[in-house]
Protein backbone atom coordinates (compact mmCIF):
# COMPACT_ATOMS: atom_id res chain seq x y z
CA UNK A 1 0.00 0.00 0.00
CA UNK A 2 2.41 2.73 -1.05
CA UNK A 3 -0.45 5.07 -1.92
CA UNK A 4 -1.27 7.72 0.66
CA UNK A 5 2.03 8.86 2.13
CA UNK A 6 2.79 11.96 0.09
CA UNK A 7 0.44 14.71 1.34
CA UNK A 8 2.55 14.66 4.53
CA UNK A 9 4.70 17.62 3.41
CA UNK A 10 1.89 20.18 3.68
CA UNK A 11 0.73 19.32 7.24
CA UNK A 12 4.34 19.38 8.44
CA UNK A 13 4.69 22.90 7.08
CA UNK A 14 1.41 23.96 8.64
CA UNK A 15 2.35 22.66 12.06
CA UNK A 16 5.65 24.53 11.91
CA UNK A 17 3.73 27.74 11.15
CA UNK A 18 1.36 27.04 14.02
CA UNK A 19 4.27 26.70 16.41
CA UNK A 20 5.55 30.10 15.37
CA UNK A 21 2.12 31.67 15.77
CA UNK A 22 1.80 29.98 19.14
CA UNK A 23 5.17 31.27 20.35
CA UNK A 24 4.35 34.77 19.12
CA UNK A 25 0.96 34.68 20.81
CA UNK A 26 2.45 33.44 24.06
CA UNK A 27 5.09 36.18 23.94
CA UNK A 28 2.27 38.72 24.00
CA UNK A 29 -0.23 36.98 26.25
CA UNK A 30 2.00 35.58 28.99
CA UNK A 31 3.46 38.94 30.13
CA UNK A 32 -0.01 40.48 30.10
CA UNK A 33 -1.38 37.61 32.17
CA UNK A 34 1.55 37.97 34.55
CA UNK A 35 0.72 41.65 35.00
CA UNK A 36 -2.91 40.80 35.67
CA UNK A 37 -2.17 37.98 38.10
CA UNK A 38 0.41 39.99 40.04
CA UNK A 39 -1.54 43.23 40.18
CA UNK A 40 -5.24 42.37 40.18
CA UNK A 41 -5.38 41.96 43.94
CA UNK A 42 -3.68 45.27 44.54
CA UNK A 43 -5.56 48.29 45.77
CA UNK A 44 -4.96 51.01 43.18
CA UNK A 45 -4.68 53.49 46.04
CA UNK A 46 -2.05 51.61 48.01
CA UNK A 47 0.90 53.50 46.63
CA UNK A 48 4.03 53.03 48.69
CA UNK A 49 4.91 56.33 50.27
CA UNK A 50 8.14 57.82 48.94
CA UNK A 51 8.48 59.53 52.34
CA UNK A 52 9.28 56.35 54.27
CA UNK A 53 12.95 56.53 55.19
CA UNK A 54 13.08 60.26 54.51
CA UNK A 55 12.95 63.22 56.93
CA UNK A 56 9.40 63.99 57.98
CA UNK A 57 8.09 67.22 56.40
CA UNK A 58 8.20 70.06 58.91
CA UNK A 59 5.01 71.79 60.05
CA UNK A 60 3.83 74.15 62.73
CA UNK A 61 0.11 73.88 63.40
CA UNK A 62 -2.21 75.24 66.07
CA UNK A 63 -4.11 72.76 68.24
CA UNK A 64 -7.87 72.41 67.99
CA UNK A 65 -9.47 75.04 70.23
CA UNK A 66 -6.46 77.34 70.04
CA UNK A 67 -3.10 77.53 71.79
CA UNK A 68 0.56 77.74 70.89
CA UNK A 69 1.41 76.09 67.53
CA UNK A 70 3.08 72.70 67.74
CA UNK A 71 6.08 72.24 65.46
CA UNK A 72 7.71 68.96 64.55
CA UNK A 73 11.17 70.48 65.01
CA UNK A 74 10.51 71.05 68.73
CA UNK A 75 9.90 67.31 69.18
CA UNK A 76 13.32 66.11 67.99
CA UNK A 77 14.90 63.42 70.11
CA UNK A 78 11.73 61.45 70.82
CA UNK A 79 9.61 59.26 68.57
CA UNK A 80 6.48 60.92 67.17
CA UNK A 81 3.25 59.33 65.98
CA UNK A 82 1.20 61.55 63.64
CA UNK A 83 -2.35 60.40 63.01
CA UNK A 84 -4.39 62.06 60.24
CA UNK A 85 -8.06 61.75 61.09
CA UNK A 86 -11.51 63.31 60.79
CA UNK A 87 -14.81 63.10 62.67
CA UNK A 88 -16.60 62.00 59.50
CA UNK A 89 -14.31 58.98 59.20
CA UNK A 90 -15.79 55.83 60.75
CA UNK A 91 -12.53 53.82 60.99
CA UNK A 92 -11.05 56.81 62.85
CA UNK A 93 -13.62 56.23 65.64
CA UNK A 94 -12.46 52.64 65.87
CA UNK A 95 -8.81 53.46 66.25
CA UNK A 96 -9.29 56.50 68.49
CA UNK A 97 -9.50 54.44 71.68
CA UNK A 98 -6.43 52.38 70.72
CA UNK A 99 -4.40 55.51 69.98
CA UNK A 100 -5.50 57.21 73.21
CA UNK A 101 -4.58 54.11 75.22
CA UNK A 102 -1.21 53.88 73.48
CA UNK A 103 -0.54 57.58 74.18
CA UNK A 104 -1.08 56.88 77.88
CA UNK A 105 1.10 53.74 77.80
CA UNK A 106 4.01 55.07 75.74
CA UNK A 107 4.74 58.30 77.62
CA UNK A 108 8.08 58.70 75.86
CA UNK A 109 6.37 58.91 72.50
CA UNK A 110 4.68 62.13 71.35
CA UNK A 111 1.30 61.45 69.76
CA UNK A 112 -0.23 64.09 67.50
CA UNK A 113 -3.51 64.15 65.63
CA UNK A 114 -3.87 66.20 62.46
CA UNK A 115 -7.45 66.97 61.52
CA UNK A 116 -8.09 66.26 57.85
CA UNK A 117 -10.73 68.22 55.95
CA UNK A 118 -13.00 68.74 58.92
CA UNK A 119 -14.83 71.42 60.78
CA UNK A 120 -13.09 72.67 63.94
CA UNK A 121 -16.34 72.82 65.93
CA UNK A 122 -17.19 69.20 65.05
CA UNK A 123 -13.66 68.18 66.03
CA UNK A 124 -13.92 69.92 69.40
CA UNK A 125 -17.25 68.24 70.09
CA UNK A 126 -15.79 64.84 69.18
CA UNK A 127 -12.80 65.31 71.48
CA UNK A 128 -15.00 66.54 74.36
CA UNK A 129 -17.20 63.50 74.00
CA UNK A 130 -14.55 60.82 73.56
CA UNK A 131 -11.63 62.42 75.31
CA UNK A 132 -8.31 63.32 73.77
CA UNK A 133 -5.11 61.96 75.23
CA UNK A 134 -2.89 64.05 72.95
CA UNK A 135 -3.12 67.27 70.94
CA UNK A 136 -5.01 67.34 67.67
CA UNK A 137 -3.85 70.03 65.25
CA UNK A 138 -5.82 72.06 62.73
CA UNK A 139 -4.45 71.82 59.19
CA UNK A 140 -5.71 74.80 57.21
CA UNK A 141 -5.89 74.16 53.46
CA UNK A 142 -4.57 70.65 54.10
CA UNK A 143 -0.94 71.74 53.84
CA UNK A 144 0.38 69.11 56.23
CA UNK A 145 -1.80 66.41 54.65
CA UNK A 146 -0.42 67.20 51.20
CA UNK A 147 3.16 67.42 52.47
CA UNK A 148 2.74 63.95 54.00
CA UNK A 149 1.16 62.57 50.85
CA UNK A 150 -2.10 61.66 52.57
CA UNK A 151 -4.64 59.91 50.33
CA UNK A 152 -7.40 59.60 52.90
CA UNK A 153 -8.01 59.04 56.60
CA UNK A 154 -6.96 57.38 58.76
CA UNK A 155 -3.27 57.40 57.90
CA UNK A 156 -0.60 57.30 60.56
CA UNK A 157 3.10 58.11 60.38
CA UNK A 158 5.71 56.76 62.79
CA UNK A 159 8.73 59.04 63.11
CA UNK A 160 11.96 58.26 64.96
CA UNK A 161 13.90 60.57 67.27
CA UNK A 162 15.97 61.95 64.42
CA UNK A 163 12.83 63.08 62.56
CA UNK A 164 12.89 60.33 59.94
CA UNK A 165 9.68 58.61 58.86
CA UNK A 166 10.01 54.92 59.72
CA UNK A 167 6.54 53.70 58.76
CA UNK A 168 3.30 54.83 57.22
CA UNK A 169 0.18 52.91 58.18
CA UNK A 170 -3.00 53.22 56.12
CA UNK A 171 -6.28 52.29 57.81
CA UNK A 172 -7.42 51.88 61.41
CA UNK A 173 -4.73 50.86 63.89
CA UNK A 174 -5.11 48.41 66.74
CA UNK A 175 -3.05 48.38 69.94
CA UNK A 176 -0.80 45.55 68.83
CA UNK A 177 0.12 47.24 65.56
CA UNK A 178 0.74 50.54 67.33
CA UNK A 179 3.13 48.83 69.78
CA UNK A 180 5.00 47.08 66.96
CA UNK A 181 5.41 50.22 64.90
CA UNK A 182 6.45 52.29 67.93
CA UNK A 183 9.11 49.69 68.69
CA UNK A 184 10.43 50.14 65.16
CA UNK A 185 10.41 53.92 65.47
CA UNK A 186 12.34 53.61 68.74
CA UNK A 187 14.82 51.23 67.16
CA UNK A 188 15.66 53.88 64.60
CA UNK A 189 16.27 56.55 67.26
CA UNK A 190 19.83 57.77 67.69
CA UNK B 1 12.34 43.00 13.81
CA UNK B 2 9.24 41.18 14.99
CA UNK B 3 11.22 39.50 17.71
CA UNK B 4 12.34 42.94 18.78
CA UNK B 5 8.71 43.99 18.97
CA UNK B 6 7.76 41.06 21.16
CA UNK B 7 10.76 41.61 23.35
CA UNK B 8 9.68 45.21 23.77
CA UNK B 9 6.14 44.22 24.71
CA UNK B 10 7.48 41.70 27.20
CA UNK B 11 9.83 44.27 28.70
CA UNK B 12 6.98 46.76 28.97
CA UNK B 13 4.85 44.27 30.80
CA UNK B 14 7.69 43.38 33.14
CA UNK B 15 8.38 47.04 33.78
CA UNK B 16 4.78 47.58 34.78
CA UNK B 17 5.12 44.74 37.29
CA UNK B 18 8.41 45.90 38.65
CA UNK B 19 7.83 49.62 38.89
CA UNK B 20 4.82 50.39 41.06
CA UNK B 21 5.48 54.10 41.22
CA UNK B 22 8.27 53.80 43.73
CA UNK B 23 11.09 54.84 41.48
CA UNK B 24 13.35 57.06 43.54
CA UNK B 25 12.28 60.66 43.20
CA UNK B 26 15.14 63.06 42.64
CA UNK B 27 14.78 64.83 45.95
CA UNK B 28 17.04 65.86 48.79
CA UNK B 29 16.26 66.99 52.32
CA UNK B 30 16.37 70.63 53.27
CA UNK B 31 15.15 72.84 50.47
CA UNK B 32 14.32 70.09 48.01
CA UNK B 33 13.19 72.09 45.06
CA UNK B 34 15.78 74.84 45.44
CA UNK B 35 15.35 78.52 44.77
CA UNK B 36 12.61 79.67 42.38
CA UNK B 37 13.77 79.21 38.81
CA UNK B 38 11.20 81.35 37.03
CA UNK B 39 9.73 84.80 37.30
CA UNK B 40 6.93 85.30 39.86
CA UNK B 41 3.60 85.13 38.05
CA UNK B 42 0.57 87.31 38.62
CA UNK B 43 -2.74 88.19 36.99
CA UNK B 44 -3.92 86.19 33.95
CA UNK B 45 -0.51 84.50 33.57
CA UNK B 46 -0.88 83.14 37.11
CA UNK B 47 -4.40 81.86 36.39
CA UNK B 48 -3.29 80.17 33.17
CA UNK B 49 -0.15 78.75 34.80
CA UNK B 50 -2.18 77.34 37.72
CA UNK B 51 -4.53 75.55 35.31
CA UNK B 52 -1.60 74.19 33.28
CA UNK B 53 0.22 72.73 36.29
CA UNK B 54 -3.01 71.47 37.91
CA UNK B 55 -3.81 69.58 34.69
CA UNK B 56 -0.51 67.68 35.08
CA UNK B 57 -1.22 66.64 38.68
CA UNK B 58 -3.28 63.59 39.61
CA UNK B 59 -5.88 64.21 42.29
CA UNK B 60 -4.87 61.68 44.99
CA UNK B 61 -8.39 61.11 46.31
CA UNK B 62 -10.08 60.73 42.90
CA UNK B 63 -10.17 58.00 40.27
CA UNK B 64 -8.07 59.15 37.34
CA UNK B 65 -8.92 62.85 37.59
CA UNK B 66 -6.48 65.71 37.39
CA UNK B 67 -6.33 68.34 40.10
CA UNK B 68 -7.64 70.82 37.53
CA UNK B 69 -10.75 68.70 36.82
CA UNK B 70 -11.57 67.55 40.33
CA UNK B 71 -13.99 69.31 42.69
CA UNK B 72 -12.53 67.49 45.75
CA UNK B 73 -11.28 69.53 48.70
CA UNK B 74 -7.86 67.91 48.40
CA UNK B 75 -7.63 68.97 44.75
CA UNK B 76 -8.73 72.50 45.65
CA UNK B 77 -6.03 72.65 48.34
CA UNK B 78 -3.40 71.39 45.92
CA UNK B 79 -4.47 74.02 43.42
CA UNK B 80 -4.04 76.71 46.09
CA UNK B 81 -0.49 75.46 46.69
CA UNK B 82 0.27 75.43 42.95
CA UNK B 83 -0.93 79.01 42.72
CA UNK B 84 1.16 80.12 45.71
CA UNK B 85 4.28 78.48 44.32
CA UNK B 86 3.83 79.97 40.85
CA UNK B 87 3.30 83.38 42.45
CA UNK B 88 6.57 82.84 44.32
CA UNK B 89 8.38 82.13 41.05
CA UNK B 90 8.75 78.34 41.14
CA UNK B 91 8.51 76.79 37.70
CA UNK B 92 6.28 73.91 36.60
CA UNK B 93 8.92 71.20 37.02
CA UNK B 94 9.84 72.40 40.52
CA UNK B 95 6.20 72.31 41.61
CA UNK B 96 5.63 68.83 40.15
CA UNK B 97 8.82 67.61 41.85
CA UNK B 98 7.59 69.02 45.15
CA UNK B 99 4.30 67.09 45.00
CA UNK B 100 6.20 64.05 43.83
CA UNK B 101 8.22 64.07 47.07
CA UNK B 102 4.99 63.49 49.00
CA UNK B 103 2.96 61.30 46.67
CA UNK B 104 5.57 59.67 44.47
CA UNK B 105 5.56 59.56 40.71
CA UNK B 106 1.89 58.54 40.96
CA UNK B 107 0.97 62.22 41.29
CA UNK B 108 2.25 63.05 37.82
CA UNK B 109 -0.32 62.43 35.12
CA UNK B 110 2.44 62.55 32.52
CA UNK B 111 5.24 60.14 33.45
CA UNK B 112 8.61 61.90 33.32
CA UNK B 113 11.01 60.66 30.64
CA UNK B 114 13.44 58.69 32.77
CA UNK B 115 14.31 55.10 33.65
CA UNK B 116 11.68 52.49 32.82
CA UNK B 117 9.28 55.26 31.82
CA UNK B 118 11.11 55.40 28.51
CA UNK B 119 9.35 52.13 27.71
CA UNK B 120 5.99 53.83 28.17
CA UNK B 121 7.00 56.60 25.81
CA UNK B 122 8.86 54.53 23.21
CA UNK B 123 6.93 51.24 23.53
CA UNK B 124 3.93 52.27 21.37
CA UNK B 125 6.19 53.78 18.70
CA UNK B 126 8.40 50.69 18.74
CA UNK B 127 5.36 48.41 18.60
CA UNK B 128 3.96 50.36 15.66
CA UNK B 129 7.26 50.16 13.80
CA UNK B 130 7.60 46.44 14.51
CA UNK B 131 4.01 45.79 13.46
CA UNK B 132 4.46 47.86 10.30
CA UNK B 133 7.62 45.98 9.45
CA UNK B 134 5.84 42.65 10.00
CA UNK B 135 2.94 43.69 7.74
CA UNK B 136 5.34 44.98 5.06
CA UNK B 137 7.28 41.72 5.20
CA UNK B 138 4.10 39.63 4.89
CA UNK B 139 2.83 41.74 1.96
CA UNK B 140 6.15 41.53 0.18
CA UNK B 141 6.21 37.78 0.59
CA UNK B 142 2.70 37.25 -0.77
CA UNK B 143 3.18 39.66 -3.71
CA UNK B 144 6.38 37.84 -4.71
CA UNK B 145 4.01 35.01 -5.81
CA UNK B 146 5.94 31.83 -5.24
CA UNK B 147 6.53 32.35 -1.57
CA UNK B 148 8.06 29.43 0.27
CA UNK B 149 4.71 28.15 1.52
CA UNK B 150 3.14 28.22 -1.93
CA UNK B 151 6.14 26.47 -3.48
CA UNK B 152 5.81 23.77 -0.88
CA UNK B 153 2.14 23.22 -1.69
CA UNK B 154 2.86 23.01 -5.43
CA UNK B 155 5.71 20.61 -4.88
CA UNK B 156 3.55 18.36 -2.79
CA UNK B 157 0.79 18.43 -5.43
CA UNK B 158 3.29 17.44 -8.10
CA UNK B 159 4.70 14.65 -6.03
CA UNK B 160 1.18 13.47 -5.29
CA UNK B 161 0.52 13.17 -9.01
CA UNK B 162 3.71 11.29 -9.79
CA UNK B 163 3.75 9.01 -6.76
CA UNK B 164 0.11 8.00 -7.04
CA UNK B 165 -0.26 4.55 -8.58
CA UNK B 166 -1.66 4.70 -12.07
CA UNK B 167 -5.12 3.41 -12.90
CA UNK B 168 -3.74 0.21 -14.42
CA UNK B 169 -1.79 -1.07 -11.43
CA UNK B 170 -3.40 -3.44 -9.01
CA UNK B 171 -2.59 -4.25 -5.40
CA UNK B 172 -0.77 -7.51 -4.75
CA UNK B 173 -3.48 -8.85 -2.47
CA UNK B 174 -5.80 -10.87 -4.80
CA UNK B 175 -8.99 -10.11 -2.81
CA UNK B 176 -8.20 -6.41 -2.75
CA UNK B 177 -7.28 -6.51 -6.45
CA UNK B 178 -10.67 -8.04 -7.25
CA UNK B 179 -12.42 -5.32 -5.28
CA UNK B 180 -10.41 -2.62 -7.08
CA UNK B 181 -11.38 -4.11 -10.44
CA UNK B 182 -15.05 -4.10 -9.45
CA UNK B 183 -14.79 -0.44 -8.49
CA UNK B 184 -13.01 0.40 -11.76
CA UNK B 185 -15.71 -1.43 -13.72
CA UNK B 186 -18.38 0.64 -11.97
CA UNK B 187 -16.45 3.91 -12.13
CA UNK B 188 -14.95 3.78 -15.59
CA UNK B 189 -17.15 1.23 -17.36
CA UNK B 190 -14.15 -1.02 -18.11
CA UNK B 191 -15.19 -4.64 -18.68
CA UNK B 192 -14.03 -6.63 -15.60
CA UNK B 193 -12.24 -3.49 -14.46
CA UNK B 194 -9.43 -4.04 -16.95
CA UNK B 195 -8.42 -0.91 -18.83
CA UNK B 196 -8.84 -1.02 -22.59
CA UNK B 197 -5.62 -1.24 -24.63
CA UNK B 198 -4.03 2.04 -25.67
CA UNK B 199 -5.15 4.01 -22.60
CA UNK B 200 -2.43 6.32 -21.44
CA UNK B 201 -1.29 5.86 -17.90
CA UNK B 202 -2.22 9.39 -17.01
CA UNK B 203 -5.06 9.42 -14.51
Amino acid sequence: MPAVSTPGAAPARASRLNTRVLVAGLAVVVPLLAVLVLNLGRDPHSVRSPLVGRPAPAFSLAPVGGGAPVGLDSLRGRPVVINFWATWCVPCFEEHAALAAAARTFREVQFLGVVYEDDEAATQAFLRERGGAYPSLVDPEGKAAIAYGVFGVPETFFIDGSGRIIDKYVGPLDRGTIATLIARAKGGAP
Amino acid sequence: MRRFGFALIGLLALASIAAPQNAPAPAAPGSPIGPPKGPPLSGPALDAGTDDVAALLRCPVCQGLSVADSPATMARNMKIQVREKLAAGYDQEQILADFERSYGEFVRLKPPMRGVNWLVWLGPVGGLLAGGAAVAWALKRSSAGAGPAETAVRASAASTASDWPSRETLPDDPRLAAAVRRVRKLAYGWPDGIPPKGLSSAP
